[in-house]
């Protein structure tokens, strides 16, 4: 596939139609990958400047360390099922989800930083209404409050043309505001709504891992055929990477940003689902470290700031990293304040990191 | 004004005004069937203003938009769409994050009935493409990414897609103004080369040079009016140049010396 070794390949002498000069091409119509080996070159080639390699790469490393120091020493209980279970397969799975919804918010060039306080107000909504009317109404009305928020957050940032971080940050003090208002700020528990077919469905402990894995899959595998594999995923791409290009063939640049906003939202209430019935209760106001943490795991997996560029695996593995190297400083039983020290470090590091691949790529 | 009654495109009395300014003063002329036409003019001639009246962004003042043979009063981005007309913007045709292929296919996707894309069948019919168009050498596979092409390279894959899509009226906006020597003379060979396809092109332009080479025929524009329209065979660089440079005035002085010599 390189120049060097054309040798081997096959030349094709193609006159150009007016010119009437004789030149050698060499016909990329016959030089498609066809061996499994020869695609898989072609997929390193080509998607390497697009990030989740990298980052996967740096992933093993760490888990390959902590399972290593694990097993040298029992003071480091990574690889006990207690760990596994009930840390490692309970935060990774809401974080991915999360950073799906955000990367999927930042390749069409958007943000929401209303994110946690969105989590809030739809995990409130799903316990009064399961408490009133039985979960499966409450589960409805969580991702369509989740949802019709991000709705208005997008039809807000179209309709008016400002910046999506001003007006997300006021929609972030005004959902929170209407958590209070609903809730009150004392913690809303989750109680009658309970039962075991909605905590096996949403936190079930199946030993080594928990309900919420299954989740991060499932969303993982339909957002990536959604994002990678379907034209509207193309169009969020190229929305943006350069609306005006889109604009040009006639994509419109407006409802697949709102297109976007939505399955934000649909994600968002699907996470605090997972969290409320996890904690069987949420309070106003204590998930707005949710919002930063998102944007750090898509960031980690190389979703570009500037829109246009991410892939679904990048953003799991960003989501993992965070909370295995958290889980890490937990088990080495580092003071609490070294994990605010590690994510605003790997934020920025990551950006960094981005902004340099992105220079490689052009 | 050139009499061709196998005209593609013919627009007549276009004025376009911004409140008492007036952009384009009663413009008309034809496009004909598989014609290189350059448009050109100084900064603020109303060279840009015309693309858009012609590619249905901009809507004129006054003025008739005829489409082989048809009237067409309201004149949109559906309507210039669906006729097949074009533009291709000098930095904003593609997306550089995605893959040359995905570009080409941007919005055309080929896909199953739910939705998902065909990526063999779409890769293999950009790679039919590129190897079409002699003219784009040095890429190695449709999967590259558009940011890693040079100008000339990127501007290519843009014209093709048109081609591809059998568009019918190319409009380039300073197609030429980026790009590398080479890369130029490799487009306006293949601009050349899509005559023979029967495609129209409008090459917008700074440069006098490029358009000389490869338009069959200017039109010159002045403070928003036509001050010239001349077949190559008719006129001259030197022409063209006092034409832009000094407005009607230029035109005169060159033709009076002209006969005096």
């Amino acid at each position: 596939m390189s120049p060097q070794d054309t040798g081997t390949d096959q030349h094709v002498l193609t006159a150009p139609l007016e010119t009437g000069a004789i030149t050698k091409v060499r016909r990329l119509a016959d030089n498609q990958p066809v061996t499994t080996a020869e695609k898989f070159k072609d997929y390193i080639r080509y998607t390497r400047g697009r990030g989740a390699l990298e980052i996967g790469a740096i992933l093993a490393v760490v888990i390959i360390g902590f399972v290593i120091a694990s097993i040298a020493s029992p003071a480091f209980p990574f690889l006990s099922a207690n760990n596994l279970s009930g840390v490692i397969s309970q935060s990774i799975p809401v974080l991915a989800i999360l950073a799906i919804g955000v990367g999927i918010l930042m390749i069409a060039g958007e943000f929401d930083l209303s994110l946690g306080a969105s989590i809030g107000f739809s995990s409130i909504t799903f316990i009064h209404v399961s408490n009133s009317f039985g979960w499966g109404w409450g589960v409805l009305a969580a991702i369509a409050a989740a949802t019709g928020i991000a709705l208005i957050n997008g039809l807000i940032v179209v309709i008016t043309g400002i910046p999506s971080f001003i007006a997300t940050l006021g929609m972030a003090f005004f959902w929170t505001g209407a958590s209070i208002f609903i809730n009150g700020t004392a913690p809303a528990l989750l109680r009658k709504g309970k039962d075991e077919a909605l905590v096996t469905l949403f936190a079930g402990d199946f030993g080594f891992f928990r309900s919420q894995l299954v989740w991060m899959i499932v969303v993982g595998v339909v957002a990536w055929f959604f994002l990678h594999r379907h034209k509207l995923g193309n169009h969020i791409f190229a929305v943006g990477g350069n609306a005006s290009a889109a604009r040009a063939i006639s994509i419109n640049p407006l409802k697949v940003k709102l297109l976007s906003y939505a399955l934000f939202g649909a994600m968002v209430g699907l996470a605090s689902i997972l969290i409320s019935v996890r904690t069987s209760s949420m309070q106003p106001g204590s998930t707005e470290d949710y919002t930063l943490m998102a944007i750090a795991a898509a960031v980690v997996g190389g979703t570009s700031l500037l829109g246009g560029r991410g892939t679904i695996i990048g953003m799991i593995v960003g989501a993992a990293l965070i909370r295995i190297i958290e889980n890490g400083l937990i088990l080495g039983k580092a003071p609490g304040f070294y994990i605010q020290l590690f994510v605003g470090l790997i934020i920025v590091v990551a950006a960094i990191f981005n902004k340099l691949m992105e220079g490689k790529a052009s | 004004m050139t009499i061709n009654e196998d005209y593609l495109l013919r627009v007549e009395g276009i004025t376009k005004k911004y409140g008492v300014n007036t952009v384009l003063d009663d413009v008309s002329f034809d496009i004909g069937k598989g014609e290189v036409v350059g448009l050109l003019g100084d900064n603020g001639a109303g060279k840009s203003t015309l693309v858009k009246i012609m590619s249905g962004v901009v809507a004129a003042t006054a003025g008739d938009f005829s489409w082989d043979g048809t009237k067409h009063p309201h004149v949109n981005r559906a309507l210039t769409e669906s006729l097949g007309i074009e533009t291709i913007f000098q930095d904003s045709a593609l997306v550089p994050q995605m893959s040359i292929s995905r570009n080409i296919f941007m919005g055309r996707e080929i896909t199953n009935r739910l939705g998902l894309m065909k990526i063999k069948e779409m890769d293999a019919i950009t790679s039919e493409i590129l190897d079409s168009v002699v003219t784009i050498e040095g890429i190695k596979s449709s999967k590259q990414l558009v940011s890693s092409l040079s100008g000339g390279q990127a501007q290519a894959v843009a014209i093709a897609r048109a081609v591809h899509f059998k568009r019918s009226l190319l409009i380039l906006d300073e197609p030429t103004s980026a790009l590398a020597v080479r890369a130029t003379e490799a487009l306006l060979d293949y601009l050349r080369a899509l005559k023979a396809d029967g495609i129209s092109s409008v090459l917008v332009t700074h440069n006098l040079h490029h358009a000389f080479e490869v338009c069959d025929r200017h039109i010159v524009m002045n403070h928003g009016r036509k001050i010239l329209d001349v077949r190559r065979e008719d006129t001259s660089v030197e022409e063209l140049t006092a034409a832009v440079v000094e407005g009607e005035l230029g035109i005169r002085r060159y033709r009076e010396n002209a006969t005096a010599a």
